[in-house]
């Protein structure tokens, strides 16, 4: 065997023998070592390297997986998110008792968040989904509280739900068309219209809508959300639930590009809703991690735009500068991943730091025990204020220049009436995103100054300076997110 | 000339807001504030000594190309329409940060958000690319919802937001308008462009923005300025800003932010005039009526000096409108300068509010009385700023009305009537009852022991009561450029009537 071959898999290979040894050496120190934490960040630095430089174009295990632009893409994503967040864990796991099974978890899913990048295949496709669940499954109940095993208990069923819909989908899917290869799915569907393929997209984006949180399947996200662990809150909404979005770009796009006009309104309708029904809610909340999550929700139904648009982009339609329209949605989709993951890996941070210094409180992430907190936590809480402006589409972030790509593609793709919903909507949360900062600095403080946890407050301070990289020199990340979608697209 | 003057006017003040955020004492930050303030304004100046007056073109241009995927450039110049108002921001920012000489809750961040402030506003007013237009004119909100939501007064929470959510709202509609442009209009290689001034070319093309398209985008843009101005019926949330805004945010506000508004109007909404429905015009003149004599009225009504003067801002903004719509040489010269001659004679105004604020300890005008014996220095100030406000003829204020009124009369003499039969007379009335009832009369009793504000107060006033006389005196020193700027917005059509208006 020529190993050689299989080098563009090498970080997932090695994240997954980190994982393990991870778990040995925590076997071997009876959990007390610090070199879990340590080991799990000089391994995701690695594979963020090899992830950049890993050559593109290749296939792998009969077909199955896929290493290309678009999962390198993603892939990256995935290994920022776990980065920022294994940076900031390491004062709250590292060296505890439990700790090397955090690390390993932490590592495993993004193993499979990797895996679902990559894959070309359903089969592939649903053990790389399933890994990422169950280890997430896990991280979610961590701190063992009352309320953390509710949320894993609530995201479990909802997710094993979501699980049973999407396999159900895919066993229809291979029922008809013989294949698991999601090429094969793609041929057959263009070849004969079969109205029981249409079923079998129901199921499937019902499952994928699961993941994303796509209204009316979030109801589980904000009470997971709210009651996990806030640094697995911050790999669940900024990881895996982009993996959901990974697995439905490529299959719903290519697998049912037959089915173009049918898929195209359900997801105006699903986009269009989730991202009202979202922002509506979020105005209402006051605890800071459920408006955190339903304003997750609410960019999901941004994100879920570059489906419509390329739902209704046909031949020939150009956006600007003559790049094909279908092509720059979905390059836009891509941004607002990147940089939705990057701000709310940071902003779920913010709330861990809040909780951890939220002493005799009955509900830590209240938004009462953010007042003040600009004098209290200043780098927390500037670097808070900066993913809220940028998560609301102010400039010059990552949040507007995303939008600006989606919501653009969308009125080049005619539907105005989407991209005005959307700016609305963008309006519209402001008034929450304002209010938390109204708290943090317009309040008198509930509290002492508190000194600041420095693996916080370094995540924070890069993932402020990934914010800020992509508003301000966008055309980098642009044009990498424009090769990512020309490798999916046909 | 240095090269790169404009991009360093810029970034003086930004990296200045972060040092004097930095900083931790007041005497530092304010210190970094007034020496990043006094870059842009030396350059300013430097800047006037070598503004080709009579030209109608861009000057000082810098272009880089930014984001090229997407045909976003950073280009940045001033031509006769936006200098002054580049001139008007270095000056006041410089006054404001010595009137805030004082500041001592939290002054590392006041003075930064302020210095961050002067890179929004400065950043529009030179700005020639929409894209780049759009995000200083968005950076702007955050300081001032700062300061409105940290130094503001007791409904601070509900001010803030109430500014940056409205203004927000507007500005995204007019984002929208930028999109229609950008998304319509292709250049001979078929490549997109956020250029103003192309853009802006391109909106007389029929085959390319078709009326109903024209007027909507026109519609849209048009909203996001008159928002921002403000002008009746979207003034409501100036009101409520200004009376929580601390003193210096006040005079920021209306001195700058309004500004933005008008410029917008200048830059944006007069070249595209000839091209839209000719129903515009009207909507456009009434809305200014409206809002000079609504605002006059409103103004005469109220109990609080800072209010009186923040709908005294209405009015005066309404000649704003009133004049530039009016679209005869002069009255858009006219319009030009009350925008230069607000924002100056709006600093002293908002300042002398404050001052009494602070001295006194309120600011209804019913508890106040006979300050003039106790704080004479500022009592001759506020006297001077108050006149200049109301138009007293050799102060700037009454150079730019008068040309707004005459010059306006030409093309509506009928509403040009109404606003001097009735807004003159009220103007000239609540400046002077709120001056006699304040400033005149016995000193009451328990202002016995009050004296004359600090030196920093006086004389960040003085210099603006120097500068409005300055100007009214020897308007030429300004108004030479808004001529050549009038000229300019004029060249394709000469007027109304031969635009088949009126």
């Amino acid at each position: 065997m020529d190993l050689g071959h299989y080098a563009p898999l090498g970080a997932e290979a090695l994240l997954t023998a980190v994982s393990l040894l991870v778990v040995l050496v925590g076997l071997f120190t009876k959990g007390r070592s610090s070199l879990p934490g340590y080991l799990s960040l000089a391994a995701l630095i690695v594979a963020m390297w090899m992830v950049l430089t890993a050559e593109t174009g290749t296939v792998f295990f009969y077909d199955s997986l896929r290493v290309d632009g678009f999962s390198q893409f993603f892939k990256a994503v995935f290994v920022l998110v776990s980065l920022l967040v294994v940076i900031a864990s390491l004062t709250r796991y590292n060296g505890r008792p439990g700790g090397d099974e955090y690390f390993a978890l932490l590592l495993m899913a993004t193993v499979g968040m990797m895996v679902v990048a990559s894959a070309i295949d359903l089969v592939s496709l649903f053990i790389g989904f399933e890994l990422a669940s169950l280890s997430t499954y896990a991280m979610a109940g961590f701190d063992k509280t009352k309320k953390n095993l509710e949320a894993a208990m609530k995201y479990f069923l909802y997710g094993a739900a979501s699980s049973a819909f999407m396999l159900f989908g895919f066993s229809m899917l291979y029922g008809m068309t013989g294949s698991t290869k999601i090429a094969d799915i793609a041929g057959a569907s263009l070849a004969a219209f079969n109205p029981a393929i249409l079923i079998a997209l129901i199921f499937v984006v019902v499952g994928f809508a699961f993941k994303m949180a796509l209204v009316p399947f979030h109801m589980w996200a904000p009470d997971t959300y709210e009651g996990a662990p806030a640094l697995v809150s911050a790999l669940l909404a900024a990881g895996s639930k982009k993996m959901g979005f990974a697995a439905a770009f490529r299959v719903i796009l290519i697998a049912l590009l037959a089915l173009k006009l049918e898929w195209y309104m359900a997801f105006a309708i699903l986009a269009a809703v989730t991202m009202t029904v979202g922002n509506l809610v979020a105005c209402w909340q006051n605890n800071v991690r459920r408006i955190l999550a339903y304003s997750s929700i609410a960019q999901a139904g941004y994100i879920s735009i570059a489906f419509v648009v390329l739902g209704v982009a046909s031949e020939g339609m150009t956006g600007p500068n003559n790049l094909p329209l279908d092509q720059y949605a979905l390059a836009g989709g891509l941004l607002l991943v990147l940089g939705h993951a990057i701000m709310k890996t940071g902003a779920f941070i913010s709330t861990a730091q809040v909780a951890s210094i939220a002493k005799n409180s009955e509900d830590p992430d209240d938004i009462s025990n953010y007042a003040g907190l600009g004098r209290r936590a200043p780098v927390t809480a500037f670097c808070m204020t900066i993913f809220m402006f940028a998560l609301a589409g102010i400039p010059p972030t990552a949040g507007y220049f995303g939008k600006f790509v989606v919501f653009g593609s969308a009125i080049y793709g005619g539907l105005v009436w989407l991209a005005v919903l959307a700016i609305l909507n963008s309006a519209l949360s402001l008034y929450y995103y304002l209010r938390i900062i109204s708290y943090m600095y317009l309040r008198e403080p509930a509290g002492p100054k508190i000194s600041e946890s420095k693996g916080y407050v370094l995540s924070l301070l890069l993932a402020l300076i990934g914010t800020f990289w992509i508003g301000v020199l966008p055309d980098g990340f642009f044009n990498w997110a424009m090769q990512a979608a020309a490798a999916l697209l046909p | 000339m240095i090269s790169n003057a404009i991009s360093i006017m810029i970034a003086v003040p930004l990296v200045g807001a972060v040092l004097a955020f930095l900083t931790r004492s007041r005497g530092q930050a304010r210190l970094v504030a007034l020496i990043a303030s006094l870059v842009p304004l030396a350059l300013a100046l430097q800047m006037y000594t070598e503004f080709d007056k009579s030209s109608k073109l861009m000057q000082f241009v810098e272009s880089y190309n930014w984001v090229p995927s997407i045909g976003v450039r950073y280009t940045v110049g001033v031509d006769c329409i936006s200098f002054p108002l580049v001139l008007l921001t270095a000056i006041v920012s410089v006054l404001v940060v010595i009137y805030a000489w004082g500041e001592n809750h939290r002054p590392n961040q006041f003075f930064a958000l302020l210095l961050l402030n002067e890179v929004g506003v400065l950043g529009v007013f030179t700005a020639l690319d929409f894209f780049l237009f759009y995000i200083f004119w968005e950076i702007v909100l955050i300081p001032m919802f700062f300061l409105i939501g940290i130094w503001g007064g007791p409904r601070k929470d509900y001010s803030a937001i109430k500014f940056f959510i409205y203004t927000h709202v507007a500005s995204l509609v007019m984002l929208l308008a930028i999109f229609a442009m950008y998304f319509t209009y292709r250049l001979p290689d078929g490549s997109r462009t956020f250029d103003m001034l192309t853009l802006l070319q391109a909106t007389s093309d029929k085959t390319v923005f078709p009326p109903g398209l024209i007027n909507a985008i026109f519609a849209g843009l048009l909203f996001g300025f008159l928002v921002k101005m403000p002008a009746f019926p979207f003034h409501t949330w100036l009101p409520d800003a200004h009376v929580e805004a601390p003193t210096a945010g006040s005079v920021v506000l209306a001195a700058l932010l309004l500004k933005m508004g008008g410029y917008g109007i200048f830059r944006v909404i007069l070249p595209m005039l000839p091209h839209v429905d000719k129903a515009f015009v009207t909507v456009i003149a009434v809305i200014g009526v409206l809002s000079i004599i609504y605002g006059a009225f409103l103004a005469l009504a109220q109990k609080d000096i800072k209010k009186l003067v923040a709908y005294s801002s209405i009015s005066h903004m309404g000649f704003v409108t009133l004049g530039a719509v009016a679209f005869t040489w002069l009255s858009i010269q006219g319009a030009m300068f009350q925008q230069f001659s607000h924002g100056i004679i709006t600093c002293a105004l908002f300042m002398s509010a404050g001052t009494i604020q602070h001295s006194v300890g309120t600011r209804i005008i019913s508890e106040l009385g006979g300050l003039a014996d106790r704080m004479p220095k500022f009592a001759s100030l506020m006297l001077a700023a108050f006149l200049a406000s109301l138009g007293l003829p050799g102060m700037s204020g009454f150079v730019a009305e008068f040309m707004v009124l005459t010059g306006s009369y030409a093309t509506f003499p009928v509403y040009t009537m109404l606003v001097v039969f009735t807004s003159v007379g009220v103007t000239a009335g609540y400046h002077l009852w709120a001056c006699q009832k304040v400033l005149f009369g016995p000193i009451l009793k328990k202002y016995l022991d009050i004296h004359d504000p600090h030196a920093y107060e006086i004389l960040a006033m003085s210099a603006i009561v120097f500068l409005t006389l300055l100007f009214g005196l020897q308007p030429a020193l300004i108004t030479d450029i808004m001529g050549t700027a009038a000229h300019q917005v004029m060249e394709p059509v000469v007027t109304l009537s031969q635009m088949g208006v009126i």
